[in-house]
């Protein structure tokens, strides 16, 4: 129930954070951190997946709600949480993998970096195409989001270096 | 039949994740369809009343600029001012420029300012909510400017709050002019840079420069005539017999705070005045 209640106040930490404050950098005028999916990313390997996928389907919605793209963030967010479970099985630790959260001290760091980047990368072209819902001006779509991938990931490598400095 | 359930059962997840990604693309295609569902969209009661409050905090962080800009704006109406009292001056003297002018009185614009509660501008279809809405008069089709120029056009209402589509929206489009020319062409933006849109439509035996301004036009009862739009800033000749322009915007999008909704007093008269005149 802790645990629940925990991941909950995460839940709406994170959403909050996104839309109210991260949503209005706009680096460069475009780049943006989308820095909620960093709850998927740590949910847990104990939640079932189809909770994950729910959590990740509301938690895009919500997202959308906010930034009027409906369906966007809802699309990339859902499709990140069906392969979370698949990728931590690729890069999580081999013994108890029933139980584990993902971070830099259970994974590893460079484990835990190289799970990151690769569902980072396929959120932030899934958001991308979904909203641009084209290819024409491809490479235009592809460099935005190769962009606000690699700001993600930063935000998420500076939180988990700031979680284990104390 | 129990193995079919055996087997639905077995890839449940799998069911799962492509009904819901189904169901996100629904929404994303029905909502490019611009039929914005309405509890969905920042305009319902509970999105729009957290972005104002955020915006009244940062509102008055941002307070030093606005009032640079108020300052602005007030030399512009003291200059205004100050014209308009030689030009009535003038008039004193001059009883019939009074006469000529009388129907001058009649305004055909009624400006309401309100503010912007939430914008978008880093994505391909960006859209503005502003603070009021259907009870303050606002309605579907109207006119946005502000201080610098034109902002974009009204597209939702609820009571208190209204989106706005700006210029920056790929469905946005905005019959322009070329300051001195009358032909008309079409404003429309591609995507990508905040700062820049296109113009379309103007035929190539105009002759047109670099540093040129583009201008709201008359045609369509939706803004003044001579808002400010931007500047030319490269022109391209397509095969097409037409130019590509590319405009600087003089709106800073990704800085606005306040607008004035137009509304249009006449323009249901002149729309019908319009239909009569086509059906004959």
């Amino acid at each position: 129930m802790n645990g629940a209640l925990k991941y909950g106040l995460l839940f709406i930490g994170l959403l909050l954070l996104q839309v109210l404050i991260l949503n209005n950098i706009l680096f460069l005028g475009f780049i943006n951190p989308y820095l909620y999916i960093y709850f998927i990313l740590i949910l847990p390997s104990s939640v079932n997946k189809d909770i994950t996928l729910l959590l990740g389907f509301c938690l895009g919605l919500m997202v959308d709600i906010f930034c009027g793209s409906i369906g966007c963030h809802a699309f990339a967010t859902t499709l990140l949480a069906y392969l979370k479970p698949h990728f931590q099985k690729v890069f999580g630790p081999r013994e108890d993998y029933e139980t584990v959260t993902p971070s830099f001290r259970t994974f590893g760091m460079k484990e835990f970096l190289q799970y990151t980047i690769i569902l980072v990368f396929i959120h932030q072209l899934a958001y991308f195409f979904a909203e641009a819902f084209t290819f024409t001006g491809f490479f235009q779509t592809l460099l935005k989001a190769i962009c606000c991938a690699i700001f993600t990931i930063l935000f998420i490598y500076i939180i988990e270096k700031l979680k284990y400095k104390r | 039949m129990r193995s079919l359930i055996r087997f639905l059962l077995k890839y449940k997840t799998l069911f799962f994740f492509l009904f819901l990604e189904i169901l996100s693309l629904v929404m994303i295609v029905n909502y490019n369809q611009f039929q914005r569902v309405h509890f969905l969209s920042s305009s319902n009661i509970v999105v729009g009343s957290l972005y104002n409050l955020t915006s009244k905090v940062s509102n008055y962080l941002s307070l030093s600029s606005v009032n640079q800009a108020l300052v602005e704006e007030n030399a512009e109406l003291k200059f205004q001012n100050e014209k308009l009292n030689f030009q009535l001056d003038r008039m004193r003297y001059d009883t019939s420029y009074v006469k000529r002018n009388d129907f001058a009185e009649d305004k055909h614009f009624i400006f309401r300012t309100a503010r912007v509660v939430h914008s978008f501008t880093n994505m391909k279809n960006n859209y503005l909510t502003i603070d009021k809405g259907e009870c303050d008069g606002i309605q579907k089709g109207m006119g946005v400017i502000n201080e610098k120029g034109v902002v974009g056009i009204v597209c939702d209402v609820s009571c208190h709050f209204s989106v706005v589509i700006p210029i920056l929206n790929s469905r946005a489009r905005i019959n322009a002019k070329i300051t001195g020319k009358s032909n008309v062409g079409t404003v429309l933006w591609t995507g990508h840079d905040v700062r820049y849109a296109k113009l379309k439509e103007v035929p190539q035996y105009i002759p047109v420069e670099l540093g040129d301004t583009v201008k709201s036009s008359a045609n369509t009862a939706v803004f003044p005539e001579d808002v400010m739009i931007g500047t030319i800033t490269e022109i391209e000749r397509l095969n097409n017999d037409f130019y590509l322009i590319d405009v600087k915007l003089s709106v800073d999008f990704s800085n606005i705070k306040y607008v004035d909704v137009i509304e249009f007093r006449h323009k249901d008269e002149l729309e019908q005045l319009e239909r009569k005149e086509d059906s004959k």
